[in-house]
C-alpha cells in the first residue's frame, strides 16, 4: 500500500505547552484511520497542522510523496486534503445548496464568472449525504445539529478529496443520525475515499477504521487494530488521566 | 435575450431616469446629479465591505486619491481629461492595493480603523506635504469640467453609475459573489474549501478602488474643485456608509435606493426645517433605520415581493 | 529641550485622560465607541453654559459636566448598544452615526461659531524657564490623579474587580454570578464621566466647536492602537509616545505634520503588531 499523507516528526506548542511532539505517522492509499485520545491530547491541532491551519514549530508533511509543508491552505484542498470542523461551519446565509456550491469552486475567478454552477451535481452530492430538496433550498438556522454534521460532509465532499480529515463526525448525534453518517462513510470507503478520523464515539468508530492511533499529549502511546489499541494498558490509563 | 430578461428592471429604471430632465427643473436635477455620485461611492464601498465583510472606514481616502491626482495633473499640467481621468483611476487601484496589505493580516474593527487611519493621514498630509501642488487646505479650484450645464451633467452622472451598477450586479450575481460573501461569513471555510481568499479579496479591492477612482474623479470635475475638507472627513465617510447600509449591504441595488434616499430626505425637510436641523433629524433617521432594519430597505422590498410575487414551494413536495 | 519635555509631557497627560475612557469600554466590551468623542464635546459644552452663561461656580459645573457624561454614556449603552452586543462591527456603525447627529443637535442649539472657553485657573507659571499655562498643569495633574485611581478602583474595590473581570473573560464572569450588562452599564457610565471631565480641560485647551469630537477620538483611538487592547498602563505608555511624539514634530519639524506622524504610527502598529505594543486580554 502506497503512503498518502506522512507526518514526520511534527511538532507544535503553544506556550509551554507541548500540544504535538514529535508525531510521526503515515496513512495509505483508500486506508482509514481513527485518531484516539483524551481531551487535550492534540488531536485536532494535528489536523489544523495537516490543513496549515496552524503552523508547526517543526517537522514535515507529505500527501502523495510531495512535500507540502510551504503549501497554503487551499493549496493542500486542491492537491486533496479536506477536512470537517468538530463544530459545523456552515456559512450561515446561505442554503444547503449554495453552501456545496463553494465547495465545488474552482479556484480560479475567470471560470467563477463564466462558468455556471453545477446545480445537478450539487442536489446529487446533497443527496448523497441524504438531504432532501427541500432541505437543500433551506438554510443552516432551520436544520438540526445532525443536518449541519451532514452539511459539513457534503461541502467536504465537493471539493472531491482524496483525504478527507473528520473531527468529531458524530458529537452530539442522534443513534440515527449516527447510523446515516456511518452508512454514508462505509460507501464512501468502498468506492476508495482515505479518512483519518477523531472521534470519542470509541463505538461507532471501530467498525469504520482499518487502524487505530492513540496519542496522549501530542505523542503516539500506540498504534494497531481498534481492539488492540483500546485494550492496550497505557491507552486505558492515559483515558482514566493517569 | 437572457440578459435583457435579467435586466428588465434595470432597464425600466434607467428609461424613467433618462425621461426625468423632461419634469424637473435643473435646480431638482442637481439633487439627482449628487445623488448619482453618492450611488457610485455608496457602490463601491458595498463592493468590498458589504460583500467580503472587510468594511473600510476609508474610503473617501480612495475617492480623494482619485480627485486630487486629476486634479493636479489638469491644474498643474494642463492634461487633458480623458488623459488625467483613467490614470486618476488606476493610481487609486494602486491605493487600493495600500488597503489591501494590512487585510492580509487583521480584519473586523482592526482592519476598519486602519482604513480611517489612512484617511486621517490623507487629511493632514494634504494639508501640509507640499501645499504648492495640494493646494493646501483651501486645496484647488477652477478645475475643467467635462460638461457643463445641469442637464448634460446628470445624463453624464447617471449613465456612469447606471454601468457600475449594473457590472457590479450581474459581477455578484456569478459565483465570484457568492465567494466573496462566504468570505464575509468564515473565511478559514473559504480557504478550507481550497479557494486562494487572498486573491479574491484582492479582486474585491481592486473592483472597489477601481469604481471609487471613477466615480472620485468625475465628481470632483463636476464640482471643479476639490479640498481635504469635505473630502478626507468623517461626515463624509458617514454619508456613504449610511448610504450602503439603509440601502442594503451587500447587494448593490441597496446602495442605489440608499444614496436616492438619503439625498430626497434631505431635500424634503428643506422647506421646513432649516439649516442643521435637517441633518438632526436625517441622522436620527438614519440611526432608527440602522437599529430596525439592519439588512436595509432593499430587504423590505424582497420581502414585499416574495409576499405577493413569489409563493413560497410547497414544503411538502419533494 | 527641556520645552520638549514639559510640553510632552503635559500633552501626553491631556491624551491620556482623553484615551482611558475609549480603552474601558474596548476591554470590557470589545467594541469601540464612536461616540466616545461626544461625551468629551458634551463636557466641554456643559461646562461652558454652566459657567459661562449662567455664571455658576468652577466645582460644581465641573461635577455637571461629569455627570452630563455619566448618564449620555449610559443611554448610549442602554438604549443603543445593549442590543446589538457582539457585533462590533454594527456597534460602530451605530455609535458613528450618533456622533454624527449629536454634531448636528450641538449645532442647532449652540450654532456653528467656535466658542472659546476660560480656563479652570488662569495664568502661567514658569518650570525651568518654560512658560507653563496652569490650566494645562492642572489637566496633567487630574490626569494622573484619575488615572491613578481608576488603577486602585480595578484592582481594589468589588466593582473594580467584577469589570477586569468581564474583561478578562465574559462567559466565565457570567458563571461566577456576575451580571456583565450591569458591569457593561457600568462601565459605559464610567466611560462617560472620564470622556466629560477630558472634554473640560480638551475645550479650554482648544476650542469649543460642533466638530471638536473627531480629534480626540482618532487620538484615543490611536493611544488604545498603540497600547493594546484594555492595558491601563499600556494607555499610559502610549500616550506618551504620541503625546511626546506630537511635541517633538511641531517643535523641530513643523505643527502641521503631527497628525501625520501619529497616523503613520497606528497603521505601523496595526500592519506589524495588531494587538499593540503592550497588548493583553484584560484591564
Amino acid at each position: 500500500m502506497t503512503d498518502l499523507l506522512e507526518v514526520r516528526d511534527l511538532t507544535r506548542t503553544f506556550g509551554g505547552l507541548r500540544a504535538v511532539n514529535g508525531l510521526s505517522f503515515h496513512v495509505g492509499e483508500g486506508e482509514t484511520v481513527g485518531l484516539i485520545g483524551p481531551n487535550g491530547a492534540g488531536k485536532t491541532t494535528v489536523f489544523n497542522l495537516i490543513m496549515n491551519e496552524l503552523r508547526p514549530d517543526s517537522g514535515e508533511i507529505f500527501f502523495k510523496g510531495e512535500a507540502i509543508s510551504r503549501y497554503p491552505t487551499h493549496e493542500r484542498v486542491k492537491l486533496g486534503i479536506a477536512r470537517t470542523y468538530q463544530v459545523p461551519r456552515p456559512f450561515a446565509e446561505m442554503t444547503v445548496g449554495e453552501n456545496i456550491r463553494v465547495g465545488m469552486l474552482p479556484d480560479n475567478l475567470w471560470k467563477m464568472v463564466t462558468e455556471e454552477a453545477e446545480e445537478a451535481l450539487e442536489t446529487e452530492i446533497g443527496r448523497s449525504v441524504g438531504f432532501n430538496n427541500h432541505q437543500i433550498a433551506q438554510r443552516p438556522s432551520e436544520l438540526a445539529m445532525g443536518d449541519l454534521r451532514r452539511l459539513e460532509l457534503a461541502r467536504t465532499l465537493a471539493v472531491q478529496p482524496s483525504l478527507l480529515l473528520l473531527d468529531e463526525v458524530f458529537a452530539g448525534l442522534t443513534l440515527g443520525e449516527i447510523d446515516q453518517i456511518s452508512e454514508l462513510l462505509v460507501e464512501r470507503k468502498k468506492h476508495g475515499l482515505t479518512y483519518v478520523m477523531v472521534s470519542h464515539d470509541l463505538r461507532s468508530m471501530a467498525p469504520l477504521v482499518d487502524r487505530v492511533i492513540a496519542i496522549s499529549f501530542g505523542e503516539i502511546i500506540t498504534e494497531g487494530t481498534f481492539n488492540e489499541v483500546v485494550n492496550n494498558k497505557t491507552v486505558q490509563e492515559a483515558y482514566l488521566g493517569q | 435575450m437572457w440578459l435583457l430578461g435579467q435586466l428588465r428592471w434595470w432597464l425600466l429604471f434607467a428609461l424613467g431616469m433618462s425621461l426625468l430632465p423632461l419634469f424637473i427643473s435643473p435646480g431638482t436635477l442637481r439633487i439627482f446629479i449628487f445623488a448619482n455620485f453618492l450611488a457610485m461611492f455608496a457602490m463601491s464601498w458595498d463592493i468590498l465591505s458589504g460583500r467580503t465583510g472587510y468594511i473600510s472606514f476609508g474610503h473617501p481616502f480612495l475617492i480623494g486619491i482619485a480627485g486630487y491626482t486629476t486634479a493636479m495633473l489638469t491644474y498643474h499640467l494642463n492634461w487633458p481629461l480623458y488623459i488625467t481621468i483613467p490614470t486618476a483611476v488606476v493610481t487609486t487601484m494602486i491605493g487600493g492595493t495600500l488597503f489591501f496589505l494590512p487585510a492580509l493580516r487583521i480584519r473586523g474593527t482592526y482592519f476598519a480603523l486602519v482604513t480611517l487611519a489612512f484617511m486621517e493621514l490623507m487629511y493632514h498630509s494634504m494639508q501640509v506635504v507640499q501645499p504648492k501642488l495640494t493646494g493646501g487646505t483651501r486645496g484647488l479650484s477652477g478645475l475643467p469640467t467635462l460638461v457643463s450645464g445641469a442637464v448634460p451633467n446628470y445624463y453624464l452622472s447617471f449613465l456612469v453609475m447606471f454601468a457600475i451598477g449594473v457590472g457590479l450586479w450581474l459581477l455578484i450575481r456569478t459565483r465570484l459573489g457568492i465567494a466573496l460573501s462566504a468570505i464575509r461569513m468564515d473565511e478559514d471555510a473559504v480557504r478550507s474549501s481550497g479557494l486562494n481568499t487572498t486573491r479574491l479579496k484582492l479582486f474585491a479591492f481592486m473592483v472597489s478602488a477601481m469604481v471609487a477612482g471613477i466615480a472620485g474623479a468625475l465628481y470632483t470635475h463636476y464640482l471643479g474643485s476639490i479640498a481635504p475638507r469635505g473630502i478626507f472627513e468623517i461626515n463624509f465617510l458617514f454619508t456613504i456608509l449610511v448610504a450602503a447600509l439603509l440601502g442594503g449591504a451587500g447587494t448593490i441595488i441597496g446602495p442605489i435606493i440608499g444614496a436616492y434616499f438619503l439625498t430626497f430626505l434631505l431635500e424634503l425637510l428643506r422647506p421646513y426645517i432649516p439649516g442643521a436641523g435637517r441633518y438632526l433629524i436625517y441622522g436620527v433617521i438614519a440611526l432608527v433605520l440602522y437599529y430596525y432594519v439592519p439588512k436595509g430597505l432593499y430587504s423590505l422590498f424582497e420581502r414585499l415581493r416574495e409576499r405577493f410575487f413569489r409563493p413560497r414551494p410547497d414544503p411538502q413536495s419533494d | 529641550m527641556g520645552q520638549i519635555i514639559i510640553q510632552g509631557f503635559l500633552l501626553s497627560g491631556l491624551y491620556a485622560l482623553i484615551a482611558v475612557g475609549f480603552t474601558m469600554i474596548f476591554s470590557v466590551g470589545r467594541v469601540l465607541n464612536l461616540a466616545y468623542g461626544v461625551y468629551i464635546m458634551l463636557g466641554g459644552y456643559v461646562y461652558f453654559v454652566a459657567v459661562q452663561m449662567y455664571s455658576l461656580p468652577k466645582v460644581p459645573s465641573f461635577l455637571f459636566a461629569a455627570l452630563a457624561g455619566v448618564i449620555f454614556g449610559v443611554l448610549t449603552y442602554q438604549l443603543l448598544v445593549k442590543r446589538l452586543q457582539g457585533d462590533a462591527i454594527a456597534v460602530e456603525i451605530s455609535t458613528l452615526i450618533l456622533a454624527v447627529v449629536m454634531q448636528a443637535a450641538i449645532i442647532v442649539v449652540f450654532s456653528p461659531a467656535p466658542r472659546s472657553m476660560w480656563p479652570l485657573v488662569p495664568g502661567v507659571i514658569y518650570v525651568y524657564d518654560v512658560a507653563v499655562q496652569k490650566n494645562i498643569l492642572l489637566a496633567t495633574v487630574v490626569s494622573w490623579v484619575v488615572l491613578g485611581g481608576l488603577m486602585v478602583f480595578v484592582h481594589k474595590t468589588h466593582i473594580g474587580r467584577a469589570i477586569r473581570a468581564v474583561s478578562m473573560d465574559p462567559k466565565g464572569a457570567l458563571i461566577s454570578g456576575i451580571d456583565p450588562q450591569r458591569i457593561n452599564l457600568i462601565t459605559w457610565g464610567l466611560s462617560g464621566a472620564l470622556g466629560a471631565i477630558a472634554g473640560v480641560f480638551f475645550a479650554t485647551y482648544t476650542q469649543l466647536d460642533p466638530g471638536m469630537w473627531v480629534f480626540p477620538l482618532i487620538t484615543a483611538v490611536a493611544v488604545v492602537i498603540v497600547g493594546g487592547i484594555g492595558s491601563i498602563v499600556g494607555s499610559l505608555i502610549a500616550a506618551h509616545i504620541i503625546g511626546f511624539m506630537e511635541t517633538i514634530t511641531t517643535t523641530l519639524i513643523a505643527a502641521e505634520l503631527r497628525g501625520v506622524f501619529t497616523m503613520l504610527l497606528i497603521i505601523v502598529v496595526l500592519a506589524v503588531a495588531p494587538k499593540g505594543l503592550f497588548g493583553k486580554a484584560e484591564l
